[in-house]
């Protein structure tokens, strides 16, 4: 009995955990093993250089740039997706009439791939004709309108905004799921006892939807940390590496100028620090996992 | 439902109509940018020339999508797309299965760490393996096929799948799987005439995420291909803007052919998608 649990353990579990091992697990320690080589992605050697590239990585101006660029990044993505996410949520929960339909269109571009929502605003902010300098120059904004995208000042606010309008769609779900699971009656016996909508708000549903939030922005983080595809198909970090993030940078470095040991230690930075926010999260969410049971 | 039988009081009415017009608006801005896809995939180029993307054309002409699909290279596209799409969502799924069973109904000493291990890996970003994989497929001789994106797709769908399979597993009672074995049934058995016939809500919410995932997936396949031949249609899309940089019809209408298939699914099978995604992201 106990046997054939073993061995059918095992036959369910190889080929999954081969693979795993394979694609993830092994590449995952290697790369920092060739973190610390100065291999060119060609040669079939490397000269083993310890922690040199750590030490370069930390006096590049172009990888601080980029670590600026991700910081911004990351507090866009915790304040708009979440702000906006809630927002919507809530006015969708009151039950207006065609909910499903408002829904629906928020939900949409989840879909949709980066590529091409960074194709869709690339034309919003197309110097010429696109969406935005449009409607400046029709409420007579005309010497407010710019090459959103070329411009240093406006490339990475542009990209970001562009992506936030996926997450926001993303932030709706989950705090939709979050304001279900708030039972009716605890709303219904604050508004007996005569609280007010922004009362009710800030003593009971907001507080209660706190293990959404937590989801919400620590996805947010993440997807922010990953942020490559959007990049590269609106900006490729441009102008002048305005709008590089650490993905975009370390791609650049590996792929485009083959600085493979370079672009490993890259990547090590970006791990460790993705591993801070998914150790903090899982922690949260163990935390609050009863409150979905 | 009480507003519903006594009449709306003046200020609720008003209310109403101001939420309304404020929901309408956001809705409006939050879909111009699809709209002026829409409008601009059935113009020509000189409509587009002299009048911009965000008018009415002037006619609902095919032209941009057939020519898309055919000088585009479009289908070739979308076919490559497919070919990495299918089966690595149909693996991944059934990965998730046999994990799933395992760290549920045949738990073992250490299972619960090697599980919240493999989950963790759906968070990690890609770039932590892109080096060392790019130098796997190269060695393997896989560099510049579809293999490499099957195969990573694969891996990278374990944690998700495995997870929303673990906890689908955990609501079916294990007295189930007991009477079953005592009636001599392997757990092989189990899985396939019981288990899976249950699960079919789990599998459907999987293979929309997965599906949308991998179909809409663009760094892969710009780490692992080269060649034009082998390119999916995501970066075909891209390829396609420095081919037609002008054509802006021509670019419209390939990215509505690129969304179309997860567009279906989300039109058909967007229940599913959803609770994918709030379990993916709560359960976490």
């Amino acid at each position: 009995m106990a046997q054939s649990k073993r061995f059918w353990r095992i036959v369910f579990l190889s080929l999954p955990l081969l693979f795993y091992a394979v694609i993830v697990i092994i590449p995952l320690t290697s790369s920092f093993y060739y973190s610390l080589t100065n291999w060119n992605g060609f040669s079939k050697t490397s000269d083993f250089v310890g922690l040199a590239n750590f030490a370069k990585v930390s006096r590049d101006p172009l990888f601080l740039n980029a670590i600026r660029n991700t910081v911004i990044w990351m507090v866009a993505a915790i304040v708009v997706p979440s702000g906006f996410g809630l927002a919507i949520a809530l006015v969708l929960h009151q039950g207006v009439r065609g909910a499903n339909f408002f829904k629906s269109l928020f939900y949409l571009p989840i879909c949709l791939s980066l590529a091409v929502i960074g194709q869709v605003w690339i034309w919003v902010y197309h110097p010429d004709w696109g969406l935005l300098n449009e409607i400046l120059r029709l409420i007579g904004l005309q010497e407010a309108t710019k090459a959103w995208l070329a411009n240093p000042g406006t490339a990475l606010p542009a990209v970001i905004t562009a992506w936030s309008w996926q997450q926001v769609g993303l932030a709706m779900v989950i705090y939709l799921a979050g304001l279900t699971s708030i039972p009716a009656e605890l709303t219904e016996a604050a508004e007996i006892d005569g609280a007010n909508y922004r009362n009710l708000l800030r003593y009971v549903i907001i507080p209660l939807l706190s293990p959404a939030t937590v989801v919400v922005i620590a996805l947010s983080i993440i997807n922010s940390l990953k942020s490559f595809d959007i990049v590269y198909i609106m900006t490729q970090g441009g102008p002048f590496h305005k709008s590089d993030t650490l993905a975009m940078f370390m791609y650049v470095e590996s792929f485009k100028k083959y600085y493979m040991g370079y672009g490993s230690a890259i990547s090590v930075v970006l791990f460790l620090i993705a591993l801070v926010v998914i150790i903090f999260y899982f922690r949260q969410v163990q935390a609050l996992e009863h409150l979905y049971d | 439902m009480t507003s519903r039988s006594r009449p709306m009081s003046r200020s609720r009415i008003s209310r109403v109509v101001v939420l309304y017009v404020l929901l309408s608006l956001v809705v409006l801005i939050y879909s111009l940018p699809l709209i002026g896809v829409l409008l601009t995939s059935f113009k020509t180029t000189e409509e587009i020339a002299r009048e911009g993307l965000w008018r009415l054309p002037h006619a609902l002409r095919l032209t941009n999508f057939s020519h898309a699909w055919m000088e585009g290279n479009g289908k070739r596209y979308i076919v490559n797309s497919f070919l990495v799409t299918i089966p690595a969502t149909f693996i991944s799924i059934a990965f998730g299965v046999l994990t799933g069973y395992v760290f549920n109904k045949l738990p073992f000493k250490g299972s619960n760490l090697l599980f919240i291990l493999i989950i963790a890996g759906m968070f990690f970003p890609p770039q932590i393996v892109l080096i060392p994989l790019f130098r796997f497929f190269n060695a393997v001789r896989l560099y510049d096929t579809l293999w490499p994106m099957i195969i990573v797709h694969i891996a990278f769908g374990i944690p998700i799948c495995t997870l929303i399979m673990r906890n689908f597993f955990a609501t079916i009672p294990t007295a189930i799987r007991e009477a079953a074995i005592v009636d001599g049934a392997s757990e092989l058995q189990i899985l396939l005439k019981i288990m899976l016939p249950l699960s079919l809500p789990a599998l459907a919410v999987l293979a929309t995420l997965q599906f949308t995932w991998i179909w809409n997936d663009f760094l892969w396949p710009i780490i692992f291909t080269q060649s034009d031949k082998w390119k999916t249609i995501m970066v075909g899309l891209i390829a396609l803007k420095g081919q037609y940089s002008v054509a802006y019809g021509v670019q419209g209408a390939m990215a509505i052919i690129a969304s179309v298939p997860t567009l279906i699914i989300f039109v058909f099978f967007q229940r599913y998608f959803i609770r994918g995604l709030t379990l993916g992201a709560v359960k976490g």
